[in-house]
């Protein structure tokens, strides 16, 4: 199994797509570290050091939004590019034990989601905190806020990567895969907040982006439906990690079982 | 030619009665063969014939309806080391565009377990050390295929098997490939190479296994296919009809070929030749012909409409027939359905060929000894030799004739 892990990560790091997925979401975490700096305040924005706990929070964890965004591609690219590129053939000629190669990809992606998560916070480090600085900011501040942020973040975007792959490999098809995942993270889950967490009132605190939003710390107001779900308690942490791990595993088993158990022709 | 070293001797491929349908579309249909090892065994079969769905359920790509598929008596999937038992070459296209050709030969080595500075041997062995650390995406098919081959030899495995290898490549790659398997060959591998072109793979099988409609059609030694596809006998003769009674009775295959031509299959000079003579047919010529080996494969993969598989021995027989038959035990040889008649009965034709039911043939002309003539009633494309010749008739001639380009030979 060892050996199907290293290779999976050789072939991930092998290719553009995953650098292209990191770059990406160093880019995005650019963004969200801009945008902990913009505080709005009786109509008037200004761009100044956050100093309460959510802002010095959001500013740690300036990458979320990014890994809610790109994790899941990641995954999705992980396990569609043996289809595109039919790798899959070479890839179980070395190995022709179905669940084990899965398996391998399943952690090969989550080690590659953990990656991009740490590019993140090196984003945070390289730019969030020197204009912490300039700003005239308190960085002692900002690293008490580490400890309850950073674990969350890194856990949501090792989940999410599994929860992408788990969709590519229902899809097979990497370009239906990635629209897929963005339309799930950007379009489907906001329309059902809004109808059966708003309107109706229902638990959706279970949907991948509440999940992990339950699991970086719930204190990230930006993101899809929040705010018209303030009066909604999100999971505990432990309970959107269950909810991911779920989302990540039953959709890679799903997936496993409906496309790549199938004849490779 | 670089030496592969310490390579295992390979186990022997057997499939036994695979099926495999793809709804209501079958396949491979109850097909079984032995490939042995030390021998370079051609799968052959037009487009369609089901050879790579078999090459992939041998690999365990694609699940059997029915039946075995073993490689030295275990399936694929359950042996320890796969990739340093089996080397596989399916398609040229299952590469990574942008990754590197070093790279993904690593990759491999890494899933399978295999030291890295392997890479560097089978690089070397496929002649693309220059060209490891371009991106796959900038090969040619013939580099790829190359590179294929290398991420079969990784494993040093004892068994290759190699889905139309020589795609892609030029003529000065096929005959590399070809020495290149020859060589694996004589280290003991067992290698089973599909193709759907026959005289492409003349030069390089030992033996053969032909499929068609994902059936059966023939197994056993390239030289059984080889020797039969020689032995036809073309005769020339003012007594078409009888010619054809004798050596139909005499269990041979005629068939008509034209008005005072005949093409017995299956015969040699040797043995058409003293029955013509007992039987006092006149002959005016009698020639050897070589069928050619990509025809005679033709029809054995698309006119022979018979369910049951031939297999040759070495010497050209399929079993239960007379040596040089091909075709089914009992039936005739492969050849247009239309052209052969119930058994017992001369062979028919069209009434121009083999003149109206219950008249005599055409009377044979005598021929002053010394004379050259044409049979009555046909144009003759032959000219009087510069000097006179004893007229042939009655006693086999097998003068050695040159064989018109691509038909003599394999074509390569």
């Amino acid at each position: 199994m060892m050996r199907l892990i290293e290779a999976e990560l050789f072939k991930l790091r092998t290719t553009p797509g995953p650098w292209v997925c990191i770059l990406v979401t160093m880019l995005l975490t650019g963004l969200g570290i801009t945008t902990a700096f913009i505080v709005g305040h009786d109509h008037v924005v200004t761009f100044t050091a956050p100093t309460t706990t959510t802002g010095l929070r959001n500013l740690v964890g300036a990458g979320y939004e990014a890994g809610v965004v790109m994790a899941p591609v990641l995954g999705v690219i992980c396990i569609t590019t043996e289809y595109r590129h039919r790798i899959l053939t070479a890839t179980l000629l070395l190995d022709p034990r179905r669940p084990e190669v899965i398996t391998a990809k399943i952690v090969a992606s989550a080690l590659w989601g953990l990656l991009m998560s740490v590019a993140s916070f090196v984003m945070v480090a390289a730019m969030g905190i020197p204009l912490l600085v300039v700003e005239g900011g308190s960085v002692s501040a900002l690293a008490h806020q580490v400890g309850p942020v950073v674990p969350g973040i890194l856990a949501a975007y090792l989940l999410l990567a599994i929860y992408g792959m788990g969709i590519g490999t229902l899809v097979r098809n990497q370009i239906a895969g990635v629209i897929l995942a963005l339309g799930i993270t950007l379009v489907l889950e906001p329309i059902i907040v809004a109808i059966f967490g708003s309107l109706a009132h229902m638990d959706v605190n279970f949907l991948p982006s509440r999940a992990t939003q339950s699991l970086a710390g719930g204190l990230l107001p930006r993101g899809a439906g929040n705010a018209t779900l303030t009066a909604h308690v999100l999971l505990s942490w432990w309970l959107g990690a269950i909810a991911l791990v779920g989302w990540g595993l039953g959709t890679a088993i799903l997936g496993y079982f409906l496309t790549f158990k199938r004849d490779v022709t | 030619m670089a030496v592969v070293t310490g390579a295992a001797r390979g186990g022997t491929i057997e499939v036994r009665g695979l099926t495999k349908r793809f709804g209501r579309i079958t396949a491979v249909d109850d097909l079984s063969f032995t490939v042995e090892p030390g021998r370079i065994t051609g799968f052959l079969g037009p487009n369609g014939a089901g050879k790579t769905t078999t090459l992939r359920i041998l690999l365990d790509l694609v699940g059997a309806t029915s039946g075995s598929a073993t490689i030295g008596g275990l399936r694929y999937r359950d042996m320890p080391e796969p990739a340093r038992s089996v080397g596989a070459v399916l398609e040229a296209t299952n590469f990574h565009p942008s990754r590197r050709a070093h790279a993904h030969l690593r990759m491999m080595s890494i899933a399978a377990g295999i030291p890295t500075t392997r890479v560097e041997e089978v690089l070397g062995l496929v002649g693309l050390t220059a060209d490891a650390k371009r991106k796959v995406g900038g090969y040619s098919l013939g580099m790829r295929q190359r590179l294929q081959l290398a991420g079969a030899l990784l494993g040093n495995p004892g068994v290759l098997i190699l889905d139309e290898p020589s795609n892609g490549l030029d003529p000065q790659g096929i005959a590399w490939l070809r020495d290149f398997l020859r060589h694996l060959a004589r280290e003991g591998r067992t290698i089973l190479v599909s193709s759907h072109l026959l005289a492409e793979m003349a030069q390089t099988v030992d033996d053969v296994v032909i499929v068609s409609q994902g059936r059966l059609r023939v197994q056993g030694p390239l030289s059984a296919l080889t020797a039969q596809s020689r032995s036809a006998m073309r005769a020339r003769t003012p007594e078409p009809q009888r010619l054809a009674a004798v050596a139909h009775q005499a269990g041979f295959a005629p068939r008509p070929l034209g008005p005072d031509m005949v093409l017995v299959d299956g015969a040699t000079p040797e043995a058409l030749g003293p029955v013509l003579a007992a039987n006092q047919v006149v002959v005016y010529e009698l020639v050897q012909v070589s069928q050619n080996l990509e025809k005679l494969f033709l029809e054995l993969t698309t006119s022979m409409t018979d369910q049951s598989a031939v297999r040759m021995g070495a010497h050209g027989a399929g079993v239960g027939q007379p040596p040089g038959q091909w075709g089914p035990p009992g039936q005739p040889p492969p050849g247009s359905p239309e052209q052969w008649g119930p058994p017992g009965q001369p062979p028919p034709g069209s009434p121009g060929q083999w003149g109206p039911p219950g008249q005599p043939p055409p009377a044979a002309q005598p021929v002053a000894p010394g004379q050259w003539a044409p049979p009555t009633g046909a144009p003759s494309p032959w000219r009087p030799p510069p000097q006179a010749q004893p007229p042939r008739a009655q006693a086999p001639q097998t003068p050695p004739q040159p064989q018109p380009p691509g038909t003599g030979e394999p074509r390569r």
